[in-house]
């Protein structure tokens, strides 16, 4: 198990590496001068010139890099054109909000699709297979800001009854602004759960559907244990592998997915954020906020592969080799 | 012989021959309707935001511009989109995965955790750095979403590869002396094509859903009509709240396209894997 994480840990931070040195190059390597990229025609000369030796865009292309990852380790992600400030400063405090919708809409996901997925692994009939396949089209061909912009108009501006954006009411504080909070969270955690419930309660169908045709189910059910303990208990454990490791490879699709519902709601995320430093053309931002999504994504990858090892036996007693 | 008895299913399919009929009227839009229906331009004091009549069928949006045509031209722009994404993610996935599939050694391994890096990393704020970087423009658009397209691709094609490399047709062909390239790039691909096929129609639905949602975010090419381009515009203009068929009409565009391209998907791969109960 131990030799499992650390090999683990190792490719997650090979990830990373490789997501900023791809951002590293195409930077540099886009057509044109990187100083448009980073330099705006509002900087004086003296920023300029810090703004270069920062950037050592007067070095090699091998000592910037090294420059670039020395920067990233001491968490120097530049300066934003538009803020006059640090990157990483402006980024920490939306990180949060970002985490916590995608959290939260993760967790709601899961609380719906799993019982979802295994109810229709149960009930395999021909209506309810149609159902599922027709309902995962949908789900996968959902365009957000349309799915948003109908809630919105239908539970906000129609009956009045959720906010139309933003994360909480300014001036409403302590106890009652964790419910002005949640209020707030109600319709973007429901966008987000709507576009990725297809793919949970699919993955959580099919396992369940090989899982319930093994020889222990078989030989559980033979010893007279009943329906309710066999399917939740002991096929459901082996039913979630598969179901976990897909939710990590959701999680970047989840990010993207939370780009477009941040900027419909104007929750003041990173998404939200993204959308904003596009409008002002505010590279180091952009560049900014992949490098911390995607090291969000990598580490949370990185915990779903590990709930995975602990879920499966196989992985725990052979340190990973079985795959 | 395959290939009569898959159309002769795949035609029992409802779900999937709904998707291809989708598709021809999309396709028939894109290719013949630019020639009927003139390209909108400048604009038209007279009549701006005018609501849907029998004479306009979709209305008109700020500019005065008829939605239908803008609609008709944003129908090509898709299809040249989800097209150039599908050449370029197949350019790179399908070499990718026949290689690391086929040698399972080092260089397998090696492309494997490539595959498995590029399907971590979050692709949309990449997407959005490079768009911002390079300027709107419906080609680096399309190119940078067939760059970004392939992971899922390549690995099907591996797992498929790994599968059909040790049955006996390609042992015999291996005795025979066919020479490698061959072997992977017909025995084997001819067989894999299926799996491929369906991520391919996945493929072009998400190109069309990440092209409307760049264009969304204010990444679109402002020369060229796109779906996602006059929701962006009437959305800045917030037009949505009185003019609601600049938001319904293209919505329902993007929709009908994506859900196509997934309903021939889902159709080919029932007809391809058939439940057995």
């Amino acid at each position: 198990m131990f030799h499992y994480i650390v090999m683990r840990v190792m490719k997650g931070g090979l990830t990373f590496l490789a997501a900023v040195t791809v951002t590293f190059l195409i930077v540099r390597l886009m057509p044109g001068d990187p100083t448009t990229a980073f330099i705006s025609d509002s900087m004086t000369p003296q920023d300029v010139l810090a703004l270069n030796t920062l950037l050592g865009l007067d070095k090699s292309l091998i000592e910037q890099y090294v420059l670039f990852l020395r920067n990233l380790a001491h968490f120097e992600l530049g300066q934003s054109f538009f803020y006059k400030e640090a990157v990483s400063a402006i980024i920490a405090p939306r990180l949060g909000w970002t985490l916590l919708l995608i959290g939260t809409s993760l967790f709601i996901t899961l609380i719906i699709g799993i019982p979802l997925g295994v109810y229709t692994a149960r009930h395999k009939g021909k209506w309810v297979d149609q159902a599922v396949s027709t309902m995962i089209v949908l789900g996968i061909s959902v365009f957000i800001p349309l799915l948003a912009f109908v809630l919105v108009y239908v539970f906000s501006l129609q009956f009045g009854l959720t906010p139309v954006g933003g994360a909480f009411t300014p001036g409403i504080d302590d106890a009652e602004r964790i419910r002005d909070v949640i209020r707030h969270m109600i319709l973007p955690t429901a966008t987000l759960v709507v576009v990725n419930l297809a793919q949970i309660v699919l993955y959580t169908r099919s396992s369940m559907l090989d899982v319930l045709k093994e020889d222990y189910v078989r030989t559980a059910r033979a010893k007279g244990v009943s329906d309710r303990s066999v399917t939740w208990g002991h096929a459901l454990r082996n039913a979630m592998i598969p179901t976990v490791t897909v939710t990590g490879l959701m999680l970047g699709k989840m990010v993207a997915g939370a780009v477009l519902t941040e900027t419909v709601f104007s929750w003041p995320g990173v998404g939200s954020m993204i959308y904003e430093a596009v409008q002002k053309q505010d590279f180091p931002l952009l560049q900014g906020a992949f490098i911390v999504l995607a090291f969000s994504v990598i580490l949370m990858t990185l915990m779903t592969d590990l709930v995975v090892a602990w879920l499966d036996p196989r992985i725990k007693l052979h340190g990973g080799s079985m795959r | 012989m395959i290939e009569k008895s898959f159309v002769e299913s795949f035609s029992k399919h409802p779900l999937g021959m709904i998707g291809l009929v989708g598709i021809v009227i999309i396709v028939t839009l894109g290719l013949f309707g630019p020639m009927v229906v003139t390209y909108p331009v400048g604009y038209n004091e007279a009549i701006p935001l005018a609501s849907p009549t029998l004479k306009n069928w979709l209305g008109t949006d700020g500019l005065g511009l008829s939605l239908i045509d803008e609609i008709v031209w944003g129908a090509r722009t898709s299809l040249f989109i989800s097209l150039t994404a599908v050449a370029v993610a197949t350019c790179i996935g399908v070499p990718l995965g026949l290689v690391s599939g086929y040698f399972r050694g080092r260089i397998g391994a090696l492309i494997d955790s490539v595959i498995e890096i590029a399907m971590t990393i979050p692709t949309l704020p990449l997407m959005i750095l490079i768009s911002a970087i390079s300027g709107p423009s419906v080609g680096t658009v399309a190119v940078v979403i067939g760059i970004f397209s392939w992971p899922t691709l390549a690995r099907i094609v591996r797992n498929s590869t790994l599968k059909l490399a040790s049955l006996p047709y390609i042992e015999a062909a291996v005795v025979l002396g066919i020479p490698k390239r061959t072997i992977m790039f017909k025995h084997i691909l001819l067989n894999a094509v299926g799996p491929a096929l369906v991520d391919l129609t996945i493929i072009m639905a998400t190109a069309v859903l990440t092209e409307a949602g760049l264009s969304y975010l204010g990444l679109g090419d402002p020369n060229a009509w796109s779906w996602g381009g006059i929701l962006q515009t009437a959305f800045r203009a917030g037009h949505h709240f009185h003019a609601w068929w600049l938001i319904v009409f293209p919505s329902l565009a993007i929709m009908f396209f994506v859900v196509s391209f997934n309903l021939l998907g889902l159709g080919i791969n029932e007809t391809l894997n058939p439940k057995r109960d």
